[in-house]
């Protein structure tokens, strides 16, 4: 039985993110996926080896791809003996991946691994008609022709015309998740003012960023991209506060807050980040960035209790934070999805709240607020969009990276997920 | 009409029906009115002693400006029971100037209770003080209604007579803050019968709001949309959902809206009031500028 080891972040990769039927419009998750994979592997020269796993995964995912990793894996020159899998968390998935492989490596399981995600909704599955499908299904169990073109003769020209498509919704409200989001910054009173404040600096936060070259080595240009297509560097208060409300119709008609510039657009993108242990980055003569130290995940009861759908992250930290013996003012980095912008504000306002830490959140006390000019300072979804599955690695190594320039620090990842869900960690340098 | 004099202030009291062409036709031979200096209007309130608040007048003007059934008594509704009073001063000799020609520059309204169909109301118009514009007279008309001896609703229309030489009264200051940061709500959509369709439900049949012909001859490229209108379909999109008890609204009437139009609607709310403006499309031009707080 081996000791649990420190977790070393040796680098991270990722594609510049696009807006949703923009320039990767006909680029597939394998296809974005193992260019990330195989930008890190020529990064940090690793032709040829042999990884412990490779995790990652996708939210919008076709049932072609139920080995996406994998494959992914295969079109890459690392090692084809090198094993990996893939899982779903919703925006979840690419930081629950870095855990997964995190642990395998902290348990000495394996020595590295690779951990990312990738989504596209431009190359989105579509699924026949429902009642086509039956109709099709049943024709392939026929024994005979002519039950065979029995059943095909049920078909109906209508049913070409009205496929499956896939939906950004929460499947027990069917609300959409601007919708929740709308419903929790009326709950908590957050403005439009605030949330086009918060948009408005991550798109400067993020422009800053490129023109300071951060991205240089933690990106691989794809199809003659280099830079987030999302990104506005010259953004201005003045356009954020020209666009209407846009998922207020069913949940506050007229009473909106949110618009399509302080929430996250539809996004192609992916991400990967390279865990190892210390020795094995040692042995590869490769430097540590920061260390993943903690990790949480957190639910929230959204439909019976009528929670905030993405208010799982002001759960899941708390407890991360009481099990690090340290408070939610001990960090020199904060890097907080920014789903929506309303996301962020109820969040760091709920953790201000007496009465929500006490009541809700089985706290003393409140946690208290944050140094802002820590927050998300190098830009996040909003400006960058929001693949949903390689939000995790962008973050991961991001904040890597800020933990390394500064030398020593910690940092916090929160990121909230579909189905109330939170999912939070600690990087540590 | 009965008259009566008390004091120095004289009450008029209307009772009879006006049709809407009989106001117009007074406001039209008001045209001919030249007055000399004026230095204050003659102190005289005119009244509608009972009017009883129809339910299906109601639902007919909430659905002209946008307003849900839920919303209630719309807060600017009672001004559509004070349209005969403000025909009845226009076309009296009291007035000193033309209805024709008046400008709708300000308007202020508080609420003070919940009202409801059927209420039995008196209605109330006094006139007010003069003001000095760059662009002219600027004068006042205080609006009270009562139910029983409760003032529910109060409200200060300001006009402006255009062109008047040496206005009397104190300088006229908006009251508005123009610097707040405004923030898009919605697009507000003013077809061209709007004109036609509020003027039947108000009463106000100024041939300027009702097509672009009749427009024309006074002069205006288009029809333009009634300020109340406009006023109301901006206050029906921002205000609750349902029926508020205490509310004050302050507008102030910036440029014309011309018919047929899309009209933006920008808006900041804090904790117990909410800035406003309607601008054109483009979101550059302000039609009209306000300010609701809840007590």
């Amino acid at each position: 039985m081996n000791t649990i080891r420190r977790v070393a972040i040796i680098g991270g990769n990722r594609i510049p993110f696009a807006r949703s039927n923009s320039v990767y419009s006909s680029a597939s998750n394998q296809e974005m996926f193992t260019a990330t994979l195989q930008g890190l592997v020529d990064r940090f020269n690793l032709h040829g080896e042999r990884l412990g796993d490779v995790v990652g995964g996708a939210v919008m995912k076709h049932s072609r791809d139920f080995n996406l990793v994998r494959e992914s894996v295969l079109s890459t020159t690392l090692s084809p003996q090198t094993p990996a899998f893939d899982i779903q968390q919703a925006c979840g998935t690419g930081l629950e991946a870095a855990m997964i492989v995190a642990n395998k490596i902290a348990l000495g399981h394996i020595e590295c691994g690779m951990a990312g995600g990738v989504d596209t909704t431009s190359d989105a599955p579509i699924g026949v008609n429902e009642k086509m499908r039956k109709i099709l299904l049943e024709a392939s169990r026929a024994k005979s022709t002519g039950q065979r073109l029995g059943s095909l003769a049920k078909m109906r020209p209508g049913m070409l015309v009205s496929p499956t498509l896939p939906r950004n919704g929460e499947p027990r409200t069917g609300y959409s998740m601007g919708e929740h989001a709308e419903l929790m910054a009326r709950e908590w009173n957050i403005s439009r003012e605030d949330q086009d404040a918060l948009a408005l600096k991550s798109h400067l936060n993020l422009a800053r960023a490129y023109k300071d070259g951060f991205f240089t080595d933690l990106m691989t240009p794809f199809k003659g991209v280099a830079v987030d297509n999302n990104l506005r560097a010259d953004l201005t208060i003045e356009k954020l506060r020209s666009l209407k409300p846009a998922f207020d119709k069913k949940v506050a008609p007229n009473q909106g807050t949110l618009t399509a510039g302080n929430s996250t657009p539809l996004t192609d993108g992916a991400s990967a980040v390279l865990l190892a242990s210390e020795e094995w980055a040692a042995a590869k003569n490769l430097p540590v960035l920061a260390y993943l130290s903690f990790s949480e995940v957190a639910a929230v009861d959204f439909f019976d209790k009528k929670e905030g759908l993405l208010m799982a992250p002001a759960y899941a930290v708390p407890r991360m934070l009481a099990r690090a013996g340290i408070s939610l003012q001990d960090f020199d980095f904060y890097e907080i999805h920014e789903a929506f912008a309303a996301q962020v504000l109820c969040t760091l306002k709920a953790w201000q709240d007496e009465a929500y830490c006490k009541e809700k959140l089985g706290l003393d006390k409140a946690l208290g607020a944050i140094d802002l000019s820590k927050l998300n300072i190098n830009g996040s979804s909003l400006a960058a969009g929001h693949p949903f599955a390689a939000t995790g690695g962008r973050i991961v190594a991001t904040l890597a990276k800020m933990l390394n320039q500064k030398g020593s620090g910690r940092g916090l990842i929160s990121i909230c997920a579909a189905g109330g869900q939170g999912v939070v960690a600690i990087l540590e340098k | 009409m009965t008259s009566s004099k008390k004091s120095a202030m004289q009450i008029i009291e209307v009772t009879e029906e006006l049709s809407p062409a009989g106001m117009f036709l007074g406001a039209l031979k008001s045209s001919r009115k030249k007055p000399g200096v004026v230095t204050a209007l003659p102190p005289i309130t005119y009244v509608r002693p009972s009017v009883k608040l129809d339910a299906a007048h109601i639902a007919a003007y909430a659905k002209v400006c946008g307003y849900s059934e839920a919303q209630g008594v719309p807060i600017i509704y009672p001004q559509m029971l004070t349209f005969p009073l403000m025909m009845a001063f226009f076309a009296s000799p009291e007035c000193p100037w033309p209805g024709m020609g008046t400008v709708h520059l300000a308007n202020r309204i508080a609420q003070h209770a919940i009202l409801k169909a059927g209420d039995q109301l008196r209605v109330e118009v006094a006139t007010g003080d003069l003001i000095a514009h760059e662009k002219g007279q600027v004068f006042n008309m205080e609006m009270k209604v009562l139910r029983g001896d409760e003032l529910v609703w109060d409200a200060t229309q300001t006009l402006l007579r255009i062109g008047v030489k040496n206005p009397a009264g104190p300088k006229f200051i908006s009251a508005l803050n123009a610097d707040l940061p405004l923030s898009r709500q919605a697009d507000i959509r003013a077809a061209s019968d709007i004109g036609r369709r509020y003027g039947k439900v108000s009463g106000d049949m100024n041939p300027i709001h009702l097509s672009a012909l009749s427009a024309k001859l006074f002069g205006f490229r288009a029809a333009i949309a009634h300020g109340l209108w406009t006023k109301a379909r901006a206050l029906a999109q921002l205000m609750p959902p349902y029926a508020v008890a205490q509310a004050a609204v302050n507008v102030e009437f910036k440029t014309p809206l011309f018919l047929p139009a899309t009209a933006s609607l920008w808006a900041t709310h804090s904790e117990l009031s909410t800035a406003f403006e309607v601008r054109n499309q483009k979101g550059d031009k302000p039609h009209l500028r306000g300010q609701i707080c809840y007590a």
